[in-house]
């Protein structure tokens, strides 16, 4: 399945679950704002709370992806990591 | 064709909102919050551009905390019903609509609130001293039109804001909203009540409240919201604490258009001319013999909404003769607001109401005037 982290991206893939819809686009935009290479995909099905979508990112990026939401005032719900297929909660 | 009757929809709309409303249909179609599709995800973005936008408007810290309603009633009642509970006390001025007073004197009668309906003057404005005197220890609400649809009459906001203190201080912006400058963090505004289809220039079907940081409501309809969809409990987040089923997607995409021509033409510069029309209006009704005006007479105390009778014809027939002989459109009547004309001493007949927009001119306003004096001396 292609949304199991972004085939054209070799680097380790992460995920980020936050609240609501609003805050994903809320998200996307700054974290494309700063320049991050990010993406919009569905809620991995191992994931159980959600709001349908989440932010994939570089785990290189974690750091300065959590503290830009975090920043602007997005709640984070979860960090993800995707290994080996599955995503387990950072 | 002349259009007087912004006051009730703003017409025409700029055309950047019925060609943004045409490309959502013909281009994207989805609806937001739900499917993870692209154009699912694009209507999202669009919906949550509005949301910024309109929080640059009104200067609310935070666009989560602007929720979308179907308009400014819906919203006045989530304001209303979500807020108060048995044994609250709300204070409100004399001059409000029914969209805030049937909740207020429903749950009046129902034995639920106390409520102290402050006295303004015939020409709309609001006793300050009266307001502050009514406090009471169980005040949970005060609530005003910042403008009024009958006289176009100004609320001191900032004013009321500092006497509400930490009282809820609900603004209906109806009237307001885009065309007179409003920040909820200077004016003390707790609960800000806006429509979409009048000075921001999108469809009807739209508004939104604004909710600030603290203000605790109960949720008046639960369900689907697209987060949290694995429990039956109703999310206490906001947006969608107070936003569930499917928005009305292209209509928020449309309003999002009006924001942004609000935003880009600057409230002042539109305040400037819609004052600089109201000033012609006024100054030519003076001189027109047998016509009686109401409300504060002065540009810079209203919007541009005037209020009229014709000596010896009744405001139906105006209303008709200006449509019929005239292509005129304009309002006439009580115009939802008995408590306003009993006000200004227009109820039960009521009143001629001439609203005009950022879209009218002086010319229409000279053919207007032509027109009136024509009904006034041939009654």
């Amino acid at each position: 399945m292609k949304i199991r982290g972004n085939p054209s991206k070799t680097d380790p893939r992460c995920a980020a679950v936050l609240e609501a819809i609003h805050y994903v686009i809320k998200g996307e935009k700054i974290l494309k704002g700063a320049g991050l290479s990010i993406d919009v995909i569905p809620v991995p099905r191992e994931i159980s709370s959600d709001c349908g979508m989440a932010l994939e990112f570089s785990c290189q990026d974690r750091g300065r992806v959590e503290q830009l939401l975090v920043d602007k005032g997005v709640t984070i719900v979860g960090i993800y990591a995707l290994c080996k297929g599955q995503y387990s909660k950072l | 064709m002349i259009y007087f009757d912004n006051a009730c929809t703003s017409f025409p709309k700029p055309p950047a909102v019925v060609d943004a409303i045409r490309d959502y249909f013909f281009h994207v179609g989805s609806s937001p919050g739900r499917s993870g599709h692209r154009l699912a995800l694009e209507a999202g973005r669009q919906v949550f551009e509005t949301r910024e936008n309109l929080s640059r408007l009104f200067n609310v810290p935070r666009s989560e905390h602007v929720v979308f309603t179907s308009n400014a009633t819906d919203a006045l009642n989530l304001a209303i019903m979500g807020l108060l509970a048995e044994g609250d006390h709300v204070i409100t001025p004399s001059m409000e609509h029914n969209s805030v007073m049937r909740p207020l004197n429903y749950l009046l009668k129902k034995g639920i609130i106390d409520l102290t309906i402050v006295q303004c003057s015939k020409e709309g404005h609001i006793d300050l001293d009266a307001l502050k005197r009514s406090i009471r220890k169980n005040t949970r609400l005060i609530a005003v039109n910042h403008a009024s649809n009958v006289v176009g009459t100004i609320a001191p906001l900032e004013e009321i804001g500092k006497i509400s203190g930490d009282i809820p201080f609900l603004v209906d912006v109806a009237q307001s909203a885009g065309a007179v400058p409003l920040d909820v963090e200077t004016m003390g505004i707790g609960l800000l009540a806006f429509t979409g289809h009048k000075s921001l220039y999108g469809p009807q079907g739209t508004g939104g409240l604004s909710v600030r940081e603290g203000i605790d409501l109960k949720p008046l309809r639960m369900g689907g919201t697209g987060s949290k969809s694995e429990s039956w409990d109703h999310p206490d987040f906001l947006p969608d604490k107070y936003e569930c089923g499917t928005p009305n997607t292209p209509g928020i995409i449309g309003l999002g258009e009006g924001v942004k021509f609000v935003l880009h033409e600057g409230v002042d510069r539109i305040r400037q001319h819609e004052m600089m029309l109201t000033q012609s209006l006024l100054t030519g009704l003076e001189d027109i013999e047998g016509i009686a005006v109401y409300g504060p007479k002065n540009p810079e105390a209203q919007t541009p909404t005037v209020s009229i009778t014709v000596n010896g014809v009744q405001a139906s027939e105006v209303g008709y003769r200006l449509d019929r002989e005239f292509d005129i459109m304009a309002r006439v009547g009580l115009h939802c607001n008995p408590g306003a004309h009993k006000t200004i001493g227009t109820f039960p007949h009521g009143t001629v109401r001439l609203s005009m927009g950022y879209f009218n001119t002086p010319e229409e306003v000279d053919q207007v005037l032509e027109s009136l004096r024509e009904i006034a001396t041939s009654p």
